[in-house]
């Protein structure tokens, strides 16, 4: 599946899943924006390692709290990359709080998560339009379907994404644009410019399960984590024009983590 | 009499759904509190029948956007009534948005009046009901938490969080001894108006998707939050239940009920 010649935005690309699915859109032959608002080095890293590859990809900040920024940040890439094909709706923030912070962390958490992708679509909604084609990917988590338990508002913009989701893939189908979400389970981020090719499960569990004589799949059945290269495929796939059938769809990528 | 001796807090009481929650559940014995933005007047029909009844029905006006005018709200109504035993989150505003076109002021009211007044209620009452190691929250949502509407995103995506926001309060405040449930309802009567599309033929014929060709009242909701508010329902915990008579069960409109000379299908 190529992806030569499209031109993709990707937000939240200066660290962990964002950062993973900007370096294999490149590979794939995308043109890549990477979004960013406070991870300026990693957005830097991320855009080197691509160059080095011999890919095209340009950094751009903006705050997806702000509609002005958003719509900016959608404009300088139209005009230095002569469109926007391909949306990955990945910005978020996580605040960690159930119903213990005031009303201003609630504002923060869904302007950022709810908000943001909404209007980060609508900025680019007209020039997917004019080319007839569009692919946006918004990444959710599968705190859409189950409670975090640790984060009240944050599960809620992810029931909200499901629903923005399947609202905007049946308003703009007519346009050529496509709107799916992935749901990631746990995904192993952090630690940048690390290779993360080797299976992953974080310490603790993996201490217990040795003491408790069990084998990690007991929690994590395909034995690991998630990478960001896990969703990095899935989104590659969701981009490309086999899927132009496929719309409103929310997949859960958990390696069936969910399903214990 | 199954809610005797119990205080309810019902917002958005100016509703339709409002009135009838407020008469079925003051008829089976409730204290009530009623969120009013008109401040009583709109309801005063329901409050004469409910006060003549000899329950007691308490109107306040309350911003359950804002946490600090809610908290002080029920501070000083549980002077008067006691504290509130049972939370029916029921607000629900419709406007039109779209995700091509729509205005970011609207979005914020739309979800504000979904989503963050549920939030923010549950938060208040919930630590309350903490104190007392129990209490019931049911959300009085909509089958489109699941179902796009066609015409107000906006609305969808802030029942999708009220969902979440339901999942999560069943867990965390689960623990202590708080049931917390949400109701997907729908379609009621108009609501091929209220959810108007140009895009969706969801309401079309929108009777007969329901298999038995017939819609359903807010009195049905009351006797289902009835179920939740009591304690016949309390192994119920973190469910949505969706109430809509089996109309979300339909495939376009084949095989339905509508009679052939209304158009239906031979």
């Amino acid at each position: 599946m190529s992806l030569a010649g499209r031109i993709a935005l990707v937000t939240g690309a200066g660290t962990g899943i964002g950062q993973g699915v900007a370096l294999m859109l490149a590979e794939r032959g995308a043109k890549v924006a990477l979004g960013y608002h406070s991870s300026d080095e990693g957005a830097k890293e991320t855009r080197r390692r691509i160059e080095e590859r011999g890919g095209e990809a340009m950094t751009v900040r903006a705050n997806v709290a702000r509609k002005a920024e958003i719509d900016a940040m959608a404009e300088e890439v139209a005009r230095r990359f002569g469109g926007v094909d391909i949306l990955v709706n990945n910005a978020a923030l996580q605040l960690n709080f159930n119903f213990d912070h005031d009303d201003d962390a609630y504002d923060r958490q869904m302007n950022v998560n709810l908000k943001g992708y909404w209007q980060c679509m609508q900025a680019v909604i007209p020039y997917m339009k004019v080319k007839g084609f569009g692919r946006i990917v918004n990444i959710s988590s599968v705190h859409g379907k189950r409670p975090t338990d640790f984060d009240t508002v944050y599960a809620m913009t992810k029931g909200g994404i499901k629903m923005l989701t399947r609202e905007s893939a049946i308003e703009l189908a007519k346009y050529g644009i496509t709107v799916n979400a992935i749901e990631p389970g746990a995904i192993r981020v952090g630690r940048q410019g690390t290779k993360e090719t080797k299976p992953f499960v974080p310490p603790e569990l993996a201490e217990r399960a040795r003491a408790e004589k069990r084998d990690i799949r007991w929690k994590f059945p395909m034995g690991r984590v998630g990478l960001p290269s896990d969703v990095a495929s899935l989104v590659c796939y969701i981009a490309s024009e086999e899927t132009e059938f496929m719309t409103g769809a929310a997949i859960r990528l958990d390696g069936g983590s969910m399903l214990l | 009499m199954r809610l005797r001796g119990k205080v309810v807090f019902i917002t958005d009481a100016d509703s339709v759904s409002g009135r009838a929650l407020a008469l079925r559940l003051a008829a089976e014995g409730a204290s009530l509190l009623l969120n009013s933005a008109s401040g009583g007047q709109e309801i005063e029909d329901e409050l004469k029948r409910i006060r003549q009844s000899g329950a007691e029905a308490l109107v306040v006006s309350a911003d359950l956007r804002r946490s600090s005018e809610t908290e002080r709200m029920l501070e000083s109504a549980a002077e008067r009534l006691g504290a509130v035993d049972i939370l029916v989150h029921n607000n629900d505003l419709v406007a039109p948005i779209s995700v091509e076109n729509g205005e970011e002021s609207v979005f914020l009211e739309v979800m504000d009046a979904n989503a963050k007044t549920a939030f923010v209620s549950a938060k208040a009452v919930g630590a309350r009901m903490k104190a007392k190691q129990s209490g019931q929250i049911i959300f009085v949502s909509s089958i489109h938490a699941e179902k796009p509407t066609g015409c107000s995103f906006a609305y969808s995506a802030a029942k999708g969080a009220v969902k979440m926001l339901a999942r999560e309060a069943a867990v965390v405040l689960g623990r202590h001894g708080i049931r917390v449930n949400a109701i997907e309802f729908g379609p009621a009567e108009g609501d091929d108006e209220l959810f108007r599309s140009d895009i969706s033929m969801l309401y079309d014929s929108y009777r007969y998707k329901v298999p038995n060709g017939v819609l359903g009242t807010h009195e049905d909701l009351a006797g289902l939050v009835l179920f939740l508010a009591s304690d016949e329902s309390r192994y119920l915990n973190g469910a949505d239940i969706r109430m809509d008579g089996g109309f979300l069960m339909h495939y376009m409109d084949f095989k339905t009920k509508k009679p052939y000379e209304a158009g239906g299908s031979p």
